[in-house]
């Protein structure tokens, strides 16, 4: 079967094509929303405008779309540093449960302790239950060659298995066993109140969670640009045995990056106790999918930290107007049809930025490559 | 009649003419070889036969009538099956299932397949030409001759009437290679055509009935072998050119030997033994070449010599010290450099800058950092040296490796590595795929890291360039040193057939 | 005898397990070609909404209409699939996160809950659905009637599904093909097996069943629809080809093992006997886990484990 579109690998890619196809592709995405919008009768510019209105319109979306953004921040940080070294840690769902869990049972143990340490106490719980929990596959991984895909897609609902076992079938450290009407529905203990993270007031409150994951971005960015730690993740990343030839430890990087990975979503996971439920809520946690929202997120921003942090905000006003506007009136399921169309197109267009289309005429067969590897001058 | 017949084929590609109006005959009942060394242009001509180029030139017979192969599979329809250097069978499929998936007569004409039945099919061809696999083992428990049966195998149940093997006895044991002959014997008796592609003299000596020589795109030669000699072989495979410059400056030894192998042993990627017994000895200041056929075992020892693949057995030490072996960042810090044979994909990280790519080895070094981080600015400082002394091409130091030039890339890995200031460095096909100028310029940086007390090995099959720049040749030949010479002294002939496995 | 908890449970493990094993099989049949899709939950969604429309809305007999709208899910889930299969056959892109982006689309608010209320299908029942049909007689027979013969047709048509797919695994020459295409793309190609067209044609049949399997929920199971009916069966899905290591038979086996494991607890409890029922949930997740471990680490990989050119995009060495 000859096809006539051939596909070459540019030699040159301009300045401006990492800039362009992304945000071409975006514009495409957003007219095929509006040809959905249309074809089922929604009005398209008032959608539109409702949409961008609840996400980022008043101080009020705005502090939603804060609270809807703040755990894919952290998702999509755990994704982008792995992935960054071909590392497809796909148990950022399960790591920020991990996370949650080990958060939540901090400021539990440490009761009224001040806020600031129990604060911090909750930080490092998270990130490290988050981190122990993403070691299960980078371990298989390092020293066994286990496939960390299937390792860390499995431990997602072992984890969430875990989460409502503390819950909802035992009566463990987390479970509120104080009232009689508690032991009968069952619910988490709530948490002291000094682990209420506080918000930054400017205007409108900001998450200390998502201030956080600014600085973690922001750590990472540098870690990963500049430090002798990010080079060999970088190296390992574009060509295993380049990095092999340059006497780099590939399993120690392995460990590394997978624990910080883990860590980050775990303290997502904290987050989510102290800056929003206040309690371990495993039915809430475990709809919101967090962990593979922030998969799509990293990709999305080319596993740039930075840029990480910039789409979890868009995607989670998108989120939040969504949940905000669900209603008679307004098309449900709009949030992920829109989500799943800018994601198709700019996977798609990312072809455009490292290969070339074609057009083959069919009379014309092209030489083929010689067999000795000639230069690309 | 002959069976296959390429009469003035002429196949050339961006920058070379592979084939150029080469001629060739295979009569039916014949072992042929085809002898050459890598580039003598023995792969295109298979290729073309075997459908998978057409030639720009020239026309193709088989019994006497001209055909033409639009695609591969014109070939495999025609009777002509190839039994390729990396095999193309499934690892996880039984050997019948892999005969069955390589009948391409089936294609389309049969719904069901039953590896079972065919099985004893394949036994029974197993035994007549002594080529038994067991047709349930799967194919990632055979051993690599047993893999090759498998193909051979694959060619027989389809009725192959003409055969070609590509270095079939590269991953053999001597014995293993006794019984493929005795095989292809019984086939060529029966009437089909064997194309055998070799560049070994002794078996081409032993199992074909004629042999044609290529060299440097053309046909300079078919004779039959038993009016031959291994000595005459050679010769036409190496050609009488007028000679390269040779060097010169004799090596100022000084000190100790910078590298010293001994008894040194590795084993290969299918678990035989790839090097065996080198015993080898580079002083500073001294060019020692390794000449020798690809797949003889010279990229082992590279590896070795490197840390990237850990001896089995024996010693190596650089400077009067012991390496430990297995271990690339011991053998980087004891100076040892390492310009790889594959540039692009082992000796740079592609999609990284060229400012990292210059500090790919030493990035751990105090000049380029402070505490844990880089300094950026020093690395940068770096490359715009390195780009500026050797003259690289490039836009600057910020551009993806991957888009320069494989003469440039080539001038920064080996500035990246003279920066590392070696004790030995360690130097494979350095200028393969080169332009003139670039190689010229890779040669003079060779000769410079020398005459600075460097210990070069170099390690290739261009004998030319061994020639203008070895002070000793060594020849390598089954992962064995067959041969010193004193390059000042070597003829072409000598070498080429030393590396040939003649004597 | 037929009220014993093993009973009971082995004949529910029978019916929860069989959206799974058409989900199952779909994506056995895309992975052995080489395609890994994660987007199983959104193609199944996908299916029961559609295949719930369809029975809403045509005219006719309950049979015809549940044929047509088995039809109609498995087409919808077809489609889903086409888009996967465009992103990364032709176009190369991520395939874990293509898989990704066809969850967010298609599944639980995203275009099946879009098509679930566009279409007004919420709150009604299904019109037509699924029953368990055979005689009486043989449906309250002793221990094997309720676990074979309560159940209705789709559970049998699965049977069938997974005997089909070990013939054409086994014994065809497309499914020898396909074998190739999924262990060593460059080989098949070399052969002159269109690795493209085997991927393609075997992502949309994944697409296909799994859009069956979505209609198992929406026509027989829980025959109505709410946004997210499957809960999670998508995921459990990808997790027992695993499970089954990528053999149909096994995925029978494991899914109703799956099913079993999941009802087992809640049956337990009703008779007083209180076990944490995410301990047994959890089971057949580490067992998979275990087992590809000990796979991986024996070199026994090739034997038993994933078709080696699994998830990774297949570009052909220009000519």
């Amino acid at each position: 079967m000859s096809f006539p579109l051939r596909i070459e690998r540019r030699l040159r890619q301009p300045w401006w094509l990492s800039a362009a196809v992304p945000a071409g592709s975006l514009v495409v995405a957003f007219c095929v929303i509006a040809l959905v919008l249309l074809a089922t009768h929604h009005p398209v510019g008032h959608t539109f405008t409702r949409l961008l209105d609840s996400a980022f319109g008043s101080r009020r979306s705005l502090e939603s779309t804060f609270v809807s953004g703040t755990p894919l921040a952290f998702t999509g940080l755990c994704a982008a540093v792995a992935f960054r070294m071909n590392l497809f840690n796909i148990g950022g769902e399960g790591q920020l449960y991990a996370g949650a869990v080990t958060g939540a049972g901090a400021a539990l143990v440490l009761g009224g302790v001040p806020g600031p340490v129990s604060i911090a106490a909750m930080i490092l719980a998270g990130a490290a239950g988050g981190a122990l929990f993403a070691l299960i596959p980078g371990l298989l991984r390092a020293f066994f060659s286990t496939n960390e895909i299937i390792v860390s897609l499995m431990l997602n609902y072992v984890a969430a298995l875990v989460l409502d076992y503390l819950i909802f079938d035992s009566l463990s450290y987390w479970r509120d066993t104080s009232t009689p009407d508690a032991r009968v529905f069952p619910q988490g203990k709530m948490l002291p109140a000094a682990a209420t993270w506080p918000g930054l007031h400017v205007g409108l409150v900001v998450p200390l969670g998502f201030l956080v994951a600014i600085a973690i971005a922001t750590i990472v960015h540098v870690l990963y640009a500049r430090t002798r730690f990010g080079f060999e993740v970088r190296v390992i990343g574009d060509s295993p045995r380049a990095a092999a030839y340059a006497g780099m430890r590939t399993r120690r990087k392995i460990l590394a990056v997978m624990a910080l990975s883990g860590a980050i979503a775990g303290v997502g996971g904290a987050s989510q106790d102290g800056d929003f439920r206040h309690v371990l809520d495993p039915k809430g946690l475990t709809q919101a999918g967090y962990g593979y929202t922030g998969i799509v997120i990293a990709a999305l921003a080319r596993y740039n930290p930075v840029a990480v942090c910039a789409i979890a905000f868009l995607l989670g006003g998108l989120q939040n107007a969504g949940y905000t506007l669900q209603g008679a009136d307004f098309p449900s399921g709009l949030v992920g049809v829109m989500q799943g169309l800018i994601l198709f197109c700019v996977l798609g267009a990312e072809l455009l930025v490292r290969y070339r289309v074609r057009v083959d005429r069919p009379s014309h067969r092209p030489g083929p490559a010689a067999p000795v590897e000639a230069d690309a001058s | 009649m002959p069976a296959v017949s390429l009469r003035g084929i002429t196949k050339r590609f961006p920058g070379v003419v592979a084939n150029d109006g080469v001629d060739f005959e295979a009569a039916e009942g014949e072992v042929h070889a085809l002898l050459g060394e890598n580039g003598a242009g023995k792969s295109t001509l298979s290729s073309i036969l075997t459908g998978l180029y057409r030639p720009d030139e020239g026309e193709i017979r088989l019994y006497d009538r001209p055909v033409e192969f639009h695609a591969p599979r014109d070939a495999l329809d025609a009777g002509i099956c190839m039994v390729h250097q990396h095999f193309r069978l499934v690892p996880t499929f039984t050997v019948a299932e892999n005969v069955l998936l390589g009948d391409h007569r089936a294609e389309g004409r049969r719904f069901l397949v039953n590896p079972r039945r065919i099985e004893s099919r394949v036994a029974e061809l197993g035994r007549r030409y002594d080529v038994a696999v067991d047709p349930r083992a799967r194919v990632w428990q055979l051993s690599i001759g047993e893999q090759q049966r498998v193909e051979i195998l694959k060619a027989l149940y389809r009725e192959a009437r003409i055969l070609i093997l590509d270095e079939p006895t590269a991953v053999l044991t001597p014995q293993e290679a006794d019984s493929l002959f005795a095989t292809l014997r019984t086939i060529a008796a029966e009437g089909r055509t064997v194309v055998f592609i070799s560049h070994k003299l002794h078996e081409v000596q032993a199992v074909a009935d004629r042999v044609t020589v290529l060299r440097g795109g053309r046909t300079v030669g078919t004779l039959s072998t038993a009016e031959t000699s291994p000595r005459s072989l050679a010769a036409l495979m190496v050609g009488h050119e007028v000679e390269a410059a040779r060097r010169s400056e004799r090596a100022n030894e000084v000190g100790l030997p910078a590298l010293e192998l001994d008894d040194v042993w590795a084993k290969g990627d299918r678990g035989g033994d790839a090097v065996r017994g080198v015993t080898l000895q580079v002083g500073s200041g001294e060019i020692v070449a390794i000449a020798g056929v690809a797949g003889n075992g010279q990229r082992e020892l590279a590896e070795t010599v490197t840390g990237m693949r850990p001896p089995a057995r024996g010693t190596l030490r650089v400077a009067g010290r012991a390496l430990r072996g297995g271990d690339p960042r011991a053998a980087i810090r004891a100076g040892v450099g390492h310009v790889p044979e594959d540039r692009l994909h082992t000796g740079v990280a592609p999609s990284l800058s060229v400012a990292s790519n210059v500090v790919l080895k030493a990035y751990r070094d105090t000049h380029v950092r402070r505490g844990p981080l880089l300094r950026l600015g020093a690395i940068r400082e770096r490359a715009e040296g390195l780009i500026h002394r050797y003259d690289v091409k490039t836009a600057g130091p910020n551009v993806p490796a991957r888009q320069l030039s494989g003469g440039n890339l080539q001038k920064v890995v080996l500035g990246r590595e003279f920066l590392g200031e070696p004790l030995v460095l360690v130097a494979a096909s350095p200028t393969r795929g080169l332009d003139v100028a670039a190689t010229d310029a890779v040669h003079r940086y060779l000769r410079e890291g020398a005459a600075e007390g460097m210990g070069i090995l170099l390690i290739g099959e261009d004998l030319d360039e061994i020639l203008a720049l070895a002070d000793r040749i060594v020849v390598i030949y089954e992962g064995r040193l067959v041969g010193e010479l004193d390059a000042s002294t070597a003829t072409r002939e000598e070498v080429g057939l030393l590396m040939a496995g003649g004597t | 005898m037929n009220s014993s908890i093993l009973v009971v449970v082995l004949a529910s493990a029978v019916t929860y397990g069989t959206p799974l094993v058409y989900a199952a099989l779909g994506e056995l049949l895309a992975e052995r070609s080489g395609v890994l899709n994660l987007g199983v939950e959104g193609m199944m969604l996908v299916g029961a909404v559609m295949g719930f429309w369809a029975v809403q809305h045509v005219p006719g007999s309950g049979p015809l209409a549940l044929v047509v709208a088995v039809g109609v899910a498995a087409l919808a889930g077809t489609v889903m699939a086409l888009i996967h299969a465009f992103l990364v056959i032709t176009l190369r892109a991520s395939q874990i996160v293509s898989g990704l982006a066809l969850t967010i689309f298609a599944g639980a608010g995203g275009l099946s809950a879009y098509l679930g209320n566009d279409l007004s299908l919420a709150g009604a029942p299904a019109s037509h659905q699924f029953n368990a049909f055979l005689p009486s007689g043989l449906r309250t027979a002793p221990v094997v009637g309720p676990i074979l013969f309560d159940q209705t047709a789709l559970v049998y048509v699965s049977w069938v599904a997974v005997a089909l797919a070990m013939f054409y695994l086994g014994r065809t020459r497309l499914g020898l093909n396909v074998r190739a295409v999924g262990e060593s793309p460059a080989a098949a190609d070399v052969m002159g097996i269109n690795v493209t067209a085997y991927r393609y044609a075997h992502t949309l049949a994944g697409g296909a069943l799994a859009g069956v399997g979505g209609a198992a929920f929406s026509l027989a199971i829980t025959p109505q629809w709410v946004d997210g009916l499957t809960q999670g069966a998508g995921w459990i899905a990808i997790a027992l080809v695993i499970f089954a290591f990528w053999r149909p038979g096994l995925v029978l086996l494991g899914a109703y093992f799956f099913g079993a494991f999941s009802g087992l607890p809640f049956t337990l409890q009703a008779r007083g006997v209180t076990i944490a029922p995410e301990l047994f949930q959890a089971l057949p997740y580490v067992m998979t886990v275990l087992a590809l471990v000990l796979v991986s680490s024996a070199g026994a990989r090739r034997r038993l484990g994933a078709p080696s050119g699994l998830g990774v995009a297949y570009v052909r060495e220009e000519r």
